[in-house]
């Protein structure tokens, strides 16, 4: 049986969520990262240079990764089933959980980087750049859907409120405590 | 009166983190290497520092400029423009280190409040009186290589404010003549904002764990599930005499909180936070913390336990109360 870490998805949900893999989840994020170029480019500002390197993220605990290159409205991301030897500027390997919570700022990278919730390589440069724009930016999960208004506000409430449950459940990190 | 609470922020998110946190106090940099935070990504453009001194103004805190890094010879425009682009923003201070700063600052924004930051490593009433009669520095963040004692002499002797680091990274050499980083790198905090350069800064992964490296030197390598620190030379591990070992400092953060109390006594005006590098998260949680502590001192307590609440935010997960007790040294 695969090893467990804290605040990787159970056994159950990594088999529930394997169908995503199929999905076509890179044309989707692709829209909503360029989409979300149009409303806050003061982000993109932010990330200067750095927005046209590839940055490699692979949730540890599913069977599928992400290649983003966040070049503001002509930002790319191609999502691929299994581990890929696709190279990249920058890879980072988390729990999803772990990395849900570093794009929406409840968790802190250094913290995750010190207690080891977080692995990376590559250029060390870019990662910083990318997690201080990210840090800014104030994502909401509205802004990968694409929701404004009452539906915004809907979609951020339910979506924080499961995840909220679902680091409990799996007793991911909720802030920085050691892991 | 109470222990003003001084808090990082490198982002214009993060500013609004710290005050709705319950700063007092907010110190940020703008995005060049005027600052001693020079990271990719982080500080404030013109106009966001603008924005940023609105938001905190609107809120009752304050907001301190760090210009904290010493100008090149013959090109200073750099921190000439961030001196006034801070003054334009409405800043309530600039926090200055370099001696042709001070003085372009005194002689040509003679409104802007200039505090002296902890890179000018001025640690005697000779000094510091020296910056006060030079250029009218009214307060001055006080090196932390000096123990509660020393700053209590220090405040009387000196007639101006001092601000004390309370919380987070710290550096074990004085402040302002560490070399470290230039020598492996070429780049230093004192000249361009930071120490180990993040695009000197390596991670590889082996059976054997992380090793880092800063411009092609291994300076640490941390085991599967051991905690890991910056990766900063001062808090390497190299090998001497036969035996691996942090040679100058281990990876622990600053924690004073239990020495709040005593600080106040000691005549201090500011606690500082430190971690401009820090995500909001961080910053949320060390200031409503420590703005809970403060506020509990204030109103008679003489200690508060905040090291347990923010062990996870450290680096190397450890805490220490560096030389503000003497037997760190
Ligand atoms: S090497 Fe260490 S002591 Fe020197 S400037 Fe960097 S963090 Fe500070």
């Amino acid at each position: 049986m695969a090893e467990h870490f804290r605040g990787e998805l159970p056994r159950l949900l990594r088999i529930l969520a394997a169908p995503a893999g199929f999905l076509p989840l890179g044309p989707a994020l692709t829209l909503a990262v360029r989409r979300f170029a149009h409303r806050k480019p003061a982000v993109f500002d932010r990330l200067g240079e750095y927005g046209k390197c590839s940055f490699l993220i692979e949730p540890s605990d599913l069977d599928f990764s992400f290649l983003m290159v966040p070049d503001g409205v002509r930002a790319e991301v191609k999502c691929m089933r299994g581990r890929t030897s696709q190279p990249a500027d920058v890879t980072v390997r988390a729990p999803l959980l772990v990395l849900l919570g570093l794009l929406d700022g409840t968790l802190d990278g250094d913290a995750m980087f010190f207690n080891r919730a977080i692995s990376v390589s590559g250029r060390t440069d870019a990662l910083v750049a990318l997690r201080n724009a990210i840090e800014d930016a104030e994502l909401t999960p509205a802004d990968f859907v694409g929701a404004t208004g009452g539906l915004g506000k809907l979609v951020d409430r339910s979506v924080i409120g499961g995840l909220g449950l679902a680091r409990r459940f799996t007793g991911s990190p909720i802030s920085g405590e050691p892991s | 009166m109470s222990l003003e609470l001084v808090c990082p922020a490198g982002t214009p998110s993060a500013l609004r983190a710290a005050v709705e946190a319950g700063a007092h106090s907010v110190y940020c940099g703008f995005r060049d290497e005027t600052n001693a935070r020079n990271f990719p990504g982080l500080n404030f453009s013109p106009d966001e520092m603008i924005e940023g001194v609105r938001f905190a103004h609107a809120h009752g805190a304050k907001v301190l400029v760090a210009i904290n890094t010493f100008a090149k010879a013959g090109a200073m425009d750099a921190w000439k423009a961030a001196l006034a682009n801070a003054e334009k923003a409405g800043a309530d201070a600039v926090i200055l280190a370099d001696l042709a700063v001070l003085d372009h600052a005194a002689t040509h924004h003679p409104n802007l409040r200039l505090h002296l930051s902890v890179q000018a490593a001025a640690a005697t009433p000779e000094a510091i009186a020296f910056y006060a009669d030079t250029f009218g520095v009214k307060r001055v963040v006080m090196p932390r290589v000096l123990s509660v004692e020393e700053i209590a002499k220090l405040n009387a002797a000196i007639d101006v404010e001092t601000e004390a680091f309370v919380f987070g990274g710290l550096c074990p050499m004085t402040e302002g003549r560490c070399s470290l980083s230039s020598y492996a790198t070429g780049k230093s905090p004192n000249l361009t904002g930071v120490c180990s350069p993040p695009e000197h800064v390596a991670y590889s992964e082996d059976k054997n764990g992380t090793a880092t490296r800063l411009n092609g030197f291994t300076i640490d390598r941390f085991g599967a599930g051991e905690q890991a620190g910056y990766p900063t030379l001062c808090k390497g591990r190299f090998m001497a005499g036969g035996k691996t070992s942090y040679l100058f400092e281990d990876p622990v953060s600053l924690n004073a909180a239990s020495l709040i109390a005593a600080f106040a006594k000691a005549g201090i005006t500011a606690l500082k936070i430190e971690g401009r590098q820090r995500g909001k998260g961080y910053v949320t949680e060390v200031v409503r913390t420590f703005r809970a502590a403060v506020d509990a001192i204030d109103a008679g307590s003489t200690e508060v336990e905040v090291g347990r609440l923010l062990a996870g935010l450290v680096e190397g997960g450890r805490q220490t109360s560096g030389a503000y007790k003497k037997a760190w040294r």
